[in-house]
């Protein structure tokens, strides 16, 4: 078995609670919420695993931490055998070039005064990369082609407000790709884009990795959308992974009553096969206060007395998957 | 309600804060600067040395300015400290043009006096003002709206003292209004109400001045924010549940578009003083703004010193009012 | 801002390209500039134009003041027997010098202050926002009059304090600029490439916040000639030069209004006004081009939303069926204006609704379903218009309806669900109170505490305990600020309940409680329900019958079994297959090619026709009508024509 691309070890990240001036005068300490509680999973390069989890799970922390936008509090990101959270200068910029990241908002995520070419070309000049403006403009072409922005020179001197979303969507991958890195990191890359155009952003993301052993983490709260292309799903709660497998396993026979319930309320689009969801009460609690025990009991249908006491680890339950739950424990 | 608690904390905090700073920076003003009353004093080559050490204990300038940490004595027996004392016992000095006239008692009254002329143009101001920025935004782009935008407009290019010119020309001349000071001076006033009307006479061209003057203002103000609140969806759902225009208006469209217009009047106070000080000037109305300019041509520092205080903390005061009353009207606040 | 006012906006357009072209469009703007010109010129060639020299010393003897205007003094003389017009014209270089340099001081503070506070945030910025608000409470004249009556009346020291003074609004702008462009996704993107702050800072924030800052400093400039003047007129200004404030501050002081000297007060006052005016007009129209802000809102012109000529039907059709519609809309068209002409967003479309029935209206955004459900409402947006078509509603027609009838057949009958339920309540009432107000509108005869009563009843009902009737919307979460709008959609227990796109932005599991809470009412009240949505998932969940909608008409509609089991239209087919399906995850989905039409640019032929797979050359000239299809439901394809058939 190959080095992983990316190994990421028990990753923990608080961020400082905010406290009023009243609770400043009574002398109550800020409450730190932890959006991250020990995270741990690899990806080797090709291949495409899916964060799955709704909001405030610490889906998105997890790639701000992995580009190394954030330092984590605790634990580690390896990513081709270099520890992320410790670079820093030319380590960090060389990081920079080779994780990417694809951003949720094509609409938002391009500079409206610049073209698509100049928008391409932004990463390989802060980084100096390509040398002369020959050297930049080919690789531009190359990026874009491999976005699929073909032919290229209709696109160069397009501004983004000419181009519709799917377009500038693969704008974005292709500045990414621009660098040529080894893990792109998508942040719910199709959720602001049409349906019918969400399939082919991600038939591309999935070419890249099959094709040039890009790894790919892409990040999710739609179960559906990750299901024809992850090669792994990783479902999270409360800045915890709390079942991590195929995902052919994955979805057939989910263990954790949190990734069942998520499954069974993704809607599917055929009528004859509505099916009884399992709707949890209430929504996902603070993270600033997470539950004693196993920390998604208070929801849990099939909760017991040694929930709200043991907060179990991901106990294997398959070849290749785990699930943190205690009624598992023994499987 | 913590949250709104807090919110009453941080405000009151921060104009403490900022009253602090200003006393601080009126008391460096005069002290640093050249022009010292008691320095130029001192330079005068008559004086002998002896002489200039009486006047520099006098005055209090032998201390040092902010903290004595080498003077073996008291670290906090220093000009600033004696300066915040005399300020905490209301003694702002004694002025030179009016001799031996206490500086609190002179802009005491000058307060009253300008209170008299802001307070009526203020209020009057914002009612119209709101009124009218109102009607304009609902009837955006008719000819009321271009018709008040463009009064606005002009207003805002008038200065105020050339408005106050103009209006005291003009009332003079056609209605035989008064056009100086507070009173008919060696008047006989047989009643109250007869002092009254002399009064009122006096007032209306300044009050009618400087009520122009910030109506504008105000008008451009409540039409961009009630034209945003009208834009927002919950007026859809207002609609759509059945309410009328008036209804609509009264119910759902003016509490929301008081909030950034307190705000903006708020910030505006400074805008209103310096009106304040135009229109004072023009027709010698005796409050602060014509003191603080005969100061000014006197070189009457402490005069200038304390009016300048008193101006600068009555805004703090009433931007804290403000801040209030936003807290009050916004549900919101514990947020921010 | 509104959401729903933006859904039917003309599509965005590159902001820097078009601001100039707005600018020129901008009549008042262009007025300002030849004021501002006119001055300058003036300004420039003081010397040349002057029938005088103001700042020569002659002999002036009593008979020389306040002299008449005439040939010799066209503007006339004033306290010193000096030309006005002279005076004048010099003056206007005082102005203009202590504007532009004033305003140049206030825009490198200001800028600097602005930007680092925007950019850098932390205590530096909260440091820089408290000094800016510190200065922006002093006010501004009474600090002028110290400073420069302290440090002494001369041109730079008027120039430095003005300026020192002036930054504070312009820090404000630009730190506001500075922080909305650091916080957009293209600056994180370039953060995450790699990029410092250097380069963030001068391909990403300079250029949006440059010209934001040469439109301010317009505005400031006009400041800083008003505050020159007003010093001067006070007597604080330089005494060695003229300007304009001076020139009223010796006639005012020194007798022309008892002297009938009008020439001497009105010339210098309007050559402010001029000059103030030119600057401020440009300003306002520079701003309005960087920043164009919404031109429309939700009362504008109640009530003008459908076009007077409409063919108007005698009677409803009849209805045959058993359980008779309730809900009948026929050939719907709606308008909305724009520069280049009216443009169509919906475009005839029909279909009934059932009581007790669930009816999906999907399509992709710009497919006009949100438009169609605000025109059946009677609630477009201004500038929309119902140019065709008729809309029943158990017998009565809407579009017909006006003013009173109007406003209580709205919420009784027929009431709404929006998407984002965020800013469709009003914050700064509880919700309790916004749901008492519909009962008791429609209901004046409740109490208060009844309507209260049934309010806090209806909370129950959508899972909201009754104590958080008193809250405000703030405290509420996505989902239960959904559920409470549902609430008050139930609150005059109305026929027809229409959901535009209820669960969009709501994470699956709230979704999924939203749908089931939808579903239940439906069921427990017998009510109507249009559920407008992009997602298919959720139709096939919720819905009866399904309404597909394309580039603003109808592309397919049938009984929700038959349309996914057997599409017709190639729309409706693509779309399937490009819809994952978490059931099947080995099926492998395929995209349409290219993307929906945009309003401004509609396909001749057949909307579909640039996407189909099927296209023929009848597509391109033609536009289909409704087919009856096979599975017993409607499409627009020219493959369900009889004629035809060989192509299928």
């Amino acid at each position: 078995m190959s080095e992983p691309l990316l190994l990421v070890e028990d990753l923990v990240k608080e961020f400082p609670g905010r406290r009023s001036a009243l609770d400043w005068l009574r002398r109550r300490p800020a409450r730190p919420v932890r959006a991250l509680d020990g995270v741990s999973f690899e990806l080797r390069a090709g291949e495409v695993i899916a964060l799955v989890g709704e909001s405030g799970c610490g889906k998105t922390t997890t790639g701000n931490l992995l580009m190394g936008l954030l330092p984590p509090t605790a634990g580690r990101v390896v990513l081709d055998g270099q520890e992320v959270g410790r670079l820093s200068g030319r380590g960090l910029q060389r990081l920079r070039r080779s994780a990417q990241m694809v951003f949720q908002d094509p609409y938002e995520s391009l500079n409206p005064r610049m073209t698509v070419g100049d928008i391409v070309a932004e990463p390989l000049q802060v980084h100096r990369v390509g040398g002369s403006r020959a050297g930049v403009r080919e690789r531009v072409d190359a990026a874009l082609t491999s976005a699929g922005m073909t032919p290229v020179s209709a696109y160069l001197r397009r501004y983004p407000f000419e181009l519709s979303g799917g377009q500038r969507q693969r704008v974005v991958i292709a500045a990414a790709l621009a660098l040529e890195p080894s893990l792109l990191i998508a942040d719910e890359p199709v959720s602001m884009l049409d349906v019918s155009i969400r399939a082919e952003i991600l038939n591309l993301l999935s070419a890249l990795a099959r094709e040039r052993g890009i790894g790919v983490v892409m990040i999710t709260h739609d179960l559906s959308t990750v299901a024809a292309y992850a090669d792994r799903i990783a479902v999270m709660y409360l800045g915890r992974i709390v079942e991590h497998g195929p995902t052919r396993q994955v979805l057939a026979a989910p263990r954790h009553p949190y990734a069942q319930a998520l499954l069974s309320v993704v809607p599917v689009p055929d009528p004859a096969a509505r099916r009884r969801p399992v709707i949890l009460g209430g929504e996902t609690p603070d993270p600033s206060r997470i539950p004693s025990g196993c920390r998604f009991h208070p929801r849990c249908p099939l909760a017991f007395d040694r929930c709200p006491i043991v907060d179990p680890p991901l106990y294997t339950v398959g070849p290749d998957h785990h699930a943190a739950c205690l009624l598992v424990e023994n499987a | 309600m913590s949250g709104r608690g807090g919110y009453l904390l941080r405000k009151i905090g921060w104009a403490l804060v900022t009253v602090l700073v200003v006393v601080t920076f009126n008391f460096l003003l005069f002290r640093v600067l050249p022009g010292d009353p008691a320095k130029s004093g001192m330079r005068d080559p008559r004086l002998n040395p002896a002489a200039v050490e009486t006047l520099r204990a006098r005055f209090g300038l032998d201390k040092e300015v902010f903290l004595d940490l080498d003077g073996g004595g008291n670290p906090l027996d220093t000009q600033f400290t004696a300066y915040l004392g005399a300020l905490s016992r209301g003694d702002l000095g004694t002025s030179y043009a009016f001799r031996d006239q206490e500086v609190a008692d002179l802009i005491g009254q000058a307060l009253v006096n300008t209170l008299w002329l802001v307070l009526p143009s203020q209020l009057l101001a914002i009612v119209l003002g709101s009124a009218l920025g109102l009607f304009a935004a609902w009837r955006r782009g008719r000819p009321l709206d271009l018709a008040a935008l463009t009064f606005s407009l002009f207003m805002w290019s008038l200065p105020t003292f050339f408005l106050g010119i103009i209006l005291l020309v003009a009332g003079a001349n056609w209605f035989g209004l008064p056009t100086s000071g507070r009173i008919t001076i060696g008047g006989d006033f047989a009643s109250f109400w007869d002092l009254a009307w002399d009064v009122g006479r006096h007032l209306l061209l300044p009050t009618l001045t400087l009520t122009l003057v910030l109506l504008g203002e105000y008008m451009l103000i409540m039409r961009s924010s009630v034209l945003d609140v009208f834009g927002e969806d919950y007026i859809l759902t207002a609609r759509a549940k059945g309410l009328s225009t008036y209804r609509i208006i009264r119910h759902h469209a003016l509490r929301n578009a008081m909030l950034p217009m307190v705000t903006l009047i708020a910030l505006n106070l400074g805008f209103t003083v310096s009106g304040a000080i135009q229109v004072e000037a023009v027709y010698s109305w005796p409050g602060l703004g014509a003191l603080t300019v005969s100061a000014v041509a006197d070189r009457d520092y402490p005069v200038l010193q304390g009016a300048f205080l008193l101006i600068a903390v009555a805004v703090v005061v009433a931007n804290l009012v403000a801040e209030l009353i936003y807290g009050w009207l916004d549900p919101r606040v514990s947020e921010g | 801002m509104s959401a729903l006012i933006e859904v039917t906006a003309p599509a965005a357009v590159e902001p820097s390209r078009w601001a100039w072209r707005r600018f020129l469009r901008h009549r008042m703007g262009l007025v300002g500039a030849a004021m501002l010109l006119v001055a300058l010129v003036v300004a420039v060639f003081a010397p040349l134009l002057a029938p005088y020299d103001p700042y020569e010393s002659a002999r002036v003897t009593i008979l020389d003041i306040y002299q008449k205007p005439s040939t010799a003094h066209l503007l006339g003389t004033d306290d010193g027997g000096k030309d006005v017009l002279s005076s004048l014209l010099y003056g206007a270089r005082v102005s203009l010098i202590v504007g532009f340099a004033a305003a140049a001081i206030a825009l490198v503070i200001g800028g600097l202050v602005g930007i680092v506070a925007g950019y850098r945030g932390g205590w530096v910025g909260s440091l820089l926002m408290r000094i800016t608000d510190f200065f922006l409470v002093i006010p501004d004249l009474a600090l002028q009059i110290v400073l420069v009556a302290i440090i002494g009346p001369s041109l730079g020291t008027i120039i430095l304090v003005i300026g020192a003074l002036g930054w504070t609004t312009t820090a404000r702008l630009v730190r506001s600029q500075t922080l909305t462009v650091r916080e957009r996704k293209y600056v994180m993107r370039a953060r995450a490439i790699g990029a410092g702050d250097a380069h963030i800072l001068r391909r990403h924030i300079l250029p949006a916040v440059l010209p934001l800052m040469l439109a301010n400093m317009v505005l400031v400039i006009s400041l800083a000639i008003l505050s020159e003047s007003t010093l001067a007129f006070l007597g604080l200004g330089d005494p060695t030069v003229i300007s304009w404030g001076q020139m009223l501050n010796f006639a005012f002081g020194r007798g022309a209004v008892s002297a009938g000297a009008w020439w001497a007060l009105l010339p210098p006052g309007f050559a402010i006004v001029w000059v103030v005016l030119g600057t401020t007009l440009l300003g306002t129209a520079l701003e309005d081009a960087m920043n164009p802000r919404l031109k429309r809102h939700h009362l504008e012109a109640p009530g003008g939303d459908v076009a007077h000529d409409r063919p108007v039907l005698d009677a409803p059709p009849p209805a045959l069926e058993v359980a008779a519609p309730i809900l009948r809309v026929r050939d719907l068209a709606v308008e909305f204006d724009s520069p280049e002409g009216p443009l169509r967003a919906v475009d005839g479309i029909s279909f009934d609704l059932r009581r007790g029935e669930t009816l999906g209206l999907v399509g992709e955004s710009g497919c006009g379903k949100t438009t169609t459900v605000l025109g059946i409402l009677r609630l477009l947006p201004p500038g929309g218009r119902i140019v065709t078509g008729q809309v029943w509603f158990d017998g009565e027609d809407l579009l017909s309806l006006d003013g009173r009838a109007l406003r209580s057949f709205r919420w009784t009958r027929l009431s709404l669900v929006f998407q984002g339920a965020m800013n469709a309540l009003n914050p700064v009432r509880t919700i309790g109170d916004q749901i008492a107000e519909a009962i008791r509108l429609h209901a004046p005869e409740t109490s208060k505490a009844e309507a209260h009563r049934r309010a806090g009843e209806l909370l129950e009902r959508v899972g909201i305990g009754r104590r958080r009737a008193r809250e405000y919307p703030h405290t509420y979460s996505g989902g239960m600020r959904q559920r409470a709008m549902i609430a008050l959609a139930l609150a005059c227990e109305p026929d027809v309940i229409i959901a535009d796109e209820p669960t969009t932005a709501l994470d699956v599991m709230i979704q999924a409680q939203i749908l089931e809470l939808l579903g239940g009412i439906a069921r427990d009240f017998g009510m109507g329900i249009i559920l407008v949505t992009h997602d298919l998932g959720v139709v096939a969940q919720a819905c009866d019958r399904v309404v597909v909608m394309y580039g603003g008409g109808l592309a397919e509609e049938n009984e929700a079994g038959p349309l996914f089991a057997t599409p017709q239209h190639p729309y409706t087919q693509q779309l399937l297959l490009s819809f994952p399906d978490v059931a099947h995850p080995d099926r492998p989905l395929r995209g349409i090619p290219g993307s929906p039409p945009r309003l401004d640019a509609m396909p001749r032929g057949c909307r579909f026709a640039p996407r189909c797979p099927y296209v023929f050359d009848r597509c391109t000239v033609e536009r289909p009508p409704e087919y009856p299809t096979a599975a017993g439901g409607r499409a627009t394809c020219f493959l369900l024509d009889p004629n035809e058939e060989a192509r299928r």
